[in-house]
């Protein structure tokens, strides 16, 4: 795939910051941080791992490589001797023709650039495995200058990253922030007024621990870890492309949310995802989770070549893996051996041959219950055709009643849901590597086959390897990848952004780790101690680090504007879902109805229809109109609106992190949505019903609510001014007041009334702070 | 950019002064710079340049600034439009050379059908003698000005990947769409406007609906703006009803002054860019029904494009897309439904003749009011459908054609696009391009060139590698540019 070194001006510039602050700091150079990026943005892919690709038969990406001789006679790296390297001299060269990358193919090496090379052959030209092939290893945790601040490991590799840049870390948020905070990371809902108060009152001087202990314990942790996991499973409601049906894939949905709030281990979590069909004696359970395969787009439009999409399903399943538990472009190894990092074409259609054979099947999902009548019916049925062999038996009323029986198992086994999953035929297909990724032009055959640069596949006793073999490579002990790649996802969540910035390529052409050794940590602190999450999260969470005020401090502005050394948390505005899930929650609407089918909540009009797919909004009513967004029917040709708005994602590859955006559609969803409207309307009548007090009471009232914190005296003063004007205006406008106030049951409120405390709900539910998790 | 109804200054200021010496107890210089901040907030258009859609310089200059991309979603048929082929009309009902087939994957053809000779007249117009059917005749007017390409190619032969191929430049969902690319290179002049926007019209939307206009792995800034039909086509731009006037001005300036307030207290810049993303919405209401409001239009106009007020139609359309572009908007994409011409349900001797006849005389008009205002120049038009049509028929009830990926029919015209010539020559039965191809990809790269954007250069990394709108493809067909 496309090997372009040219990138838009702001990485340009993120990257020149990036190595003003290396050369500022003058640390030793290191070969992973500093000097692989280096080659391999500006080398790797005439001189790197892809053999077809190589130039003058030289490749930098090894040690060998590096001490060999070049065409000149020079070594191509002479440790200690800048001047006597050739690779020096080739990218120092005045002579265009001998200056290396060549013109054409990407732009020079910037004087830092060439200054970090010539340091790091000064200082010997030490090489090293890239950091993310080699598994991760455990350090003492560092010493720092303020062992007071830390609270647990998190914190010791913070503050020494921290000392050394002579920057100090902010102080611990306060708690009302903190709870809110916690709440909206851990659960995507904004505590309630009685939640603030009993952790701002909680003078037990583990009060915080506790809290985050009854967060983590909410069954609404599920619903918002289910969020996260589902954008990484492309999980949608319907098929894509351009007949984009309807599918019932929910019960999939409600697995993920029940194995996260079960602490499932992270490692039987990936088994059953991947191959939980195959795992011997399969309950219902793990071939529901074989579903996570099956939230590929399907395409079934009239005259397409089935086995076209087909493959293309199995190279989205192959790419997901990668992307999600890997962190490895693997598809950039679909049509020619990777530019940049160990991934033979070959190996990739090894890979693919795992996924290769399954069939795509439907499975029904019977509850506990229908699961137990179905049992009794079978049961009876058994009984009954035993008693027809006997020779004294009424044959007819048997007859009869095995008939009865037969139809009621039947209607009921027709009325169970349905879910997406793989089956894995006896006969496996044939595997052969695509030729230019095409599949109409077939190469050698391969049988399923793990990466070799990585750690060892475990072949099983007899026949080919299964994906039940491939989901326990991915978990081995061994592998250097995945526990890391999950840990920085978590981290991410909680700080806004990861340790590894490209959370998604933890390959050559990724981001190295701004705090190594902490990732590190973190990643055994997961797989050694048997892969839970929650614990993970409780580890996070209880850090000084995650207690930090997000408030910004003109010191790291200048020192650290990216944030990447953690001295503050992170302000940032939440998701689409959970914007919507918060302005339920506080206008009392939400419905906290776990699970089922998904809904479709109030849309605006002529939207749905603009595709020829037909869709139907079937708009839920009752509390179906107010359950979470994680529930919200998803069409992929037609998200609703709010939430595509607010970045959802395409729902057509994993999506590791969603962006967030700020734009003025936002501001009128927000703002003008009639379903945001009802919200209002609910808000409204809350504030009237519970509390009688004057304004300056009610918008204290409506203020802790929605922001979870008192308001200054400034913003009651702000806040009654806006009661004060909407209240004249609306005596003014009297027929207004009545389109507002249309619906409402606060009895004996006059409509001028309810439409000022519409207002005020409606200004509330758009301040950056409602939708901001500070 | 309209003459815009202020929004009155709140209490804030004192409030503010009150809180900063009062209570926070930080320095005077701290409160002076926060201070100013919130006036250069208040002044909004101080902000433009913080906006992600305000205007950023292209890699050269390019002779347009616009894009106004009319896609006839069904794939018309270049056999009874642009593409002439008198042999074809000769073998009429024969066999098509064996050869003419190797190789070669059809969506529904099964082999055995018939080489379909074309079923309309055709004629040569302009000074360029370019070739124009029956069905056209209003293009007669503006051959002059359009480049026909008669060698278009694209990938995939199945509605749902081509549309997709066309826009985002791979047949898989998920990738940017040309409006978001060009949006997120050079922005929009619009500052009251989306920068994309969508329209639509036809018996049905186009298949693949909102993945056509996506901004794929780029924020949804850049995504297309799909204009409902009815008086409202932004969505959520009304306030509720029972909210107007001075209860909205001052629900305006409240969330300014609160936000204010907040970024005082945390000094976050975002807090900025979301009150200056408050103030462009507020824009919006007032300017998006101005922009609906066609009674300003002459009576000739209306005429012209064939516009009956207050119904929808691809005419209207066409009269908004001009609308757009004059009001600064970059991209317009407006699609047209059901040129799906197979024959049975669609066919090509009844139905296509209605849907030329909608698509016709609006687009003549078009052409001729964009050149009118001047607007012609910056402007690249382009026409065309996902795919074109088979010239062998379909063995249907009634007479029709399949899809075609290869040889098919689209033009371009206006901003750095020579008009009046025909490029792209296609073998005499129509199968394949003997010369002069323009593939999809050669398309994108064209049209950003024209924008001046160098398609090699517009690319954003994600998922560890470059993307851009033409992949690792396309060619800047220099042989068509003016």
């Amino acid at each position: 795939m496309g090997a372009r070194r040219l990138s838009s001006c702001w990485i340009v510039t993120v990257a020149a910051l990036a190595w003003q602050a290396a050369l500022s700091a003058a640390p030793p150079v290191d070969f992973n941080q500093d000097i692989r990026p280096l080659l391999s943005k500006y080398c790797f892919q005439c001189h790197g791992f892809d053999g077809q690709a190589r130039q003058a038969d030289l490749r930098l990406d090894t040690a060998a490589g590096m001490a060999a001789q070049a065409a000149t006679g020079q070594r191509v790296v002479e440790p200690g001797e800048p001047q006597a390297s050739a690779l020096l001299l080739r990218v120092t060269s005045k002579d265009v023709d001998v200056r290396m990358p060549p013109a054409e193919v990407s732009d020079r090496l910037s004087t830092a650039e060439v200054d970090l090379l010539t340091r790091w052959i000064q200082q010997g030209a030490g090489w090293a495995e890239h950091w993310a092939f080699v598994p991760p290893r455990r350090v003492s945790l560092p010493q720092v200058q303020r062992p007071v601040w830390r609270r647990n490991g998190i914190d010791a590799f913070v503050l020494a990253a921290l000392d050394e840049s002579q920057l100090l870390p902010s102080h611990e948020a306060g708690r009302a922030t903190l709870l809110r905070r916690v709440m909206l990371d851990l659960t995507g809902l904004p505590p309630s007024l009685a939640e603030g108060e009993e952790f701002a009152q909680e003078s037990s001087p583990d009060a915080y621990e506790r809290m985050v202990d009854r967060v983590l314990a909410s069954p609404h942790y599920g619903e918002r870890m289910s969020r996260i996991w589902l954008d990484l499973a492309r999980y949608a409601d319907s098929s894509g492309y351009a007949n984009d049906r309807l599918r019932s894939m929910w019960p999939y949905r409600d697995w993920v949310t029940e194995a996260f709030n079960a602490d499932m281990p992270f490692d039987q979590f990936t088994v059953e995802q991947l191959a939980g069909d195959l795992l011997p004696g399969a309950t219902q359970s793990q071939i529901v989770a074989s579903g996570f395969h099956r939230n590929t787009p399907h395409q079934y439009e009239g005259g397409s070549d089935p086995e076209q999409y087909r493959v293309e399903r199995v190279k989205n399943r192959l790419d997901t893996t990668g992307t999600v538990w890997l962190g490895l472009t693997v598809g950039c190894a679909q049509c020619h051996t990777h530019k940049f990092d160990p991934i033979s074409q070959t190996e990739y259609y090894q890979l693919y041959a795992f996924f290769n054979s399954a069939n795509e099947t439907k499975h029904s999902v019977a509850s506990d219950e229908q699961q137990a009548a179905i049992d009794r019916l079978e049961a009876e049925i058994g009984k009954l055709k035993a008693e027809q062999k006997l020779a004294d038996s009424d044959q007819g009323k048997l007859k009869t009643r095995l008939a009865e029986l037969s139809k009621s198992l039947d209607t009921l086994r027709k009325s169970l849901p349905t879910t997406l999953v793989f089956r894995e035929p006896a006969k496996k297909r044939i595997t052969r590597v695509h030729r230019r990724g095409d599949f109409l032009v077939p190469g050698e055959q391969v049988a399923p086959m793990t990466l070799s640069r990585l750690h060892t596949f475990t072949a099983p006793a007899t026949g080919t390897g299964t994906r039940v073999d491939l989901a326990r490579w991915i978990m081995a002990a061994d592998n250097p990848l995945t526990s890391r790649v999950t840990s920085n996802r978590i981290w991410q969540h909680l700080f806004g952004q990861g340790l590894v910035e490209t959370e998604n390529d933890f390959g050559h052409r990724g981001a190295p780790p701004t705090h190594p050794e902490l990732l590190d940590w973190m990643a055994l602190e997961l797989s050694e101690t048997g892969f839970s999450l929650k614990r993970l999260h409780r580890l996070i969470l209880t850090s000084a680090t995650y207690r930090q005020s997000s408030r910004t401090r003109a010191d790291l502005s200048a020192a650290d504007p990216f944030n990447r050394k953690f001295a503050r948390q992170s302000r940032h505005r939440v998701e689409g879902e959970v914007i919507r899930d918060m302005a339920l929650a506080v206008s009392g609407r939400l419905s906290r109805k776990m699970g089922g089918r998904s809904v479709f909540p109030p849309i605006p009009p002529n939207v749905i229809g603009t595709s020829s797919a037909g869709h139907k909004w079937p708009t839920s009513q009752g509390g179906d109109r107010f359950r979470r967004g994680l529930y919200t029917a998803v069409y992929r040709a037609n998200v609703y609106p709010m939430l595509s708005t607010f970045d959802g994602p395409d729902r057509d590859n994993a999506c590791t992190k969603r962006t967030r955006s700020n734009t003025p559609l936002q501001s009128l969803s927000l703002a003008n949505d009639p379903a945001m409207g009802e919200l209002f309307h609910g808000l409204a009548e809350r504030l009237l019903s519970e509390c009688a007090g004057s304004d300056g009471d009610r918008v204290i009232h409506a203020f802790r609510l929605c922001l979870g914190r008192r308001p200054n005296d400034a913003e009651v003063a702000r806040l009654r001014h806006f009661c004060d004007h909407q209240r004249a205006h609306f005596a003014a406008h009297r027929e207004s007041a009545q389109a507002l106030s249309a619906k409402q049951r606060s009895a004996g409120v006059p409509a001028e009334e309810f439409a000022v405390w519409f207002s005020v709900a409606r200004l509330l539910l758009n301040l950056d702070e409602f939708v901001t998790r500070e | 950019m309209n003459s815009q109804e202020s929004v009155p200054a709140g209490p804030l200021l004192d409030a503010t002064r009150r809180h900063f010496f009062g209570r926070c107890g930080i320095g005077v210089g701290a409160m002076a710079l926060s201070d100013l901040s919130l006036r250069e907030a208040r002044a909004g258009s101080a902000l433009k340049d913080k906006h992600p859609l305000s205007v950023r310089p292209s890699h050269y200059r390019g002779k347009a600034k616009a894009v106004i991309f009319l896609h006839m979603a069904g794939g018309p048929t270049q056999l009874e439009t642009f593409s002439y082929k008198p042999k074809l009309g000769e073998l009429d009902g024969a066999p098509p050379p064996p050869s003419m087939l190797a190789g070669k994957r059809f969506a529904f053809l099964k082999g055995k059908e018939k080489l379909l000779g074309p079923r309309r007249q055709f004629a040569q117009y302009g000074e360029g003698g370019t070739w124009l059917s029956d069905l056209l005749p209003h293009h007669r007017r503006i051959v002059d000005d359009l480049c026909v390409l008669n060698g278009m190619r694209t990938d995939v032969f199945n509605h749902g990947p081509a549309k997709i191929f066309l826009h985002t430049g791979s047949p898989q969902m998920g990738r940017p769409s040309d409006g978001a690319w060009v949006t997120y290179g050079i922005g929009s002049e619009a500052d009251d406007l989306p920068g994309f926007v969508v329209l639509q019209s036809g018996p049905r939307g186009p298949r693949n609906g909102a993945q056509l206009w996506s901004s794929g792995f780029l924020p949804t800034t850049y995504q297309g703006v799909a204009f409902r039909k009815g008086e409202a086509p932004i969505l959520n731009l009304q306030p509720p009803a029972g909210i107007e006037g001075s209860s909205q001005r001052e629900f305006v300036a409240a969330v300014r002054d609160l936000n204010g307030l907040r970024f005082a207290q945390v000094g976050d810049p975002e807090i900025r860019t979301r009150i200056a993303a408050y103030e462009m919405a507020y824009r919006m209401q007032s300017s998006a029904p101005e922009l609906m409001e066609l009674s300003g239009e002459t009576r000739e106009t209306l005429k012209a494009y064939a516009v009956e007020p207050g119904k929808p139609s691809f005419g209207a359309n066409c009269l908004l897309a001009r609308r757009l572009v004059e009001r600064g908007v970059r991209f317009v994409q407006l699609y047209h439904t059901n040129w799906d011409h197979h024959g049975g349900g669609e066919d090509i001797n009844t139905d296509l003749p209605v849907r030329c006849r909608q698509i016709d005389q609006p687009i003549a008009a078009l052409i001729e009011d964009l050149k009118q205002r001047g607007l012609l120049d910056q402007t690249v038009v382009v026409w065309g459908g996902e795919f074109g049509r088979t010239p062998m028929g379909e063995e249907r009830k009634t007479v029709g054609r399949d899809h075609h990926i290869e040889a098919y029919s689209m033009w371009m015209a206006g901003g750095g696009i020579r008009g009046g010539m025909t490029y792209g020559i296609s073998d005499e039965l129509g199968m394949g391009v003997d010369d002069e191809v323009v593939h999809v990809h050669d398309l994108q790269a064209t049209l950003l060139h024209c924008l001046g954007l160098d398609h090699t250069k517009l690319t954003v990394r994600f998922q560890g590698r470059e993307f851009r709108l033409t992949d690792v493809h396309g060619r800047v067909v220099e042989e068509i540019l003016s």
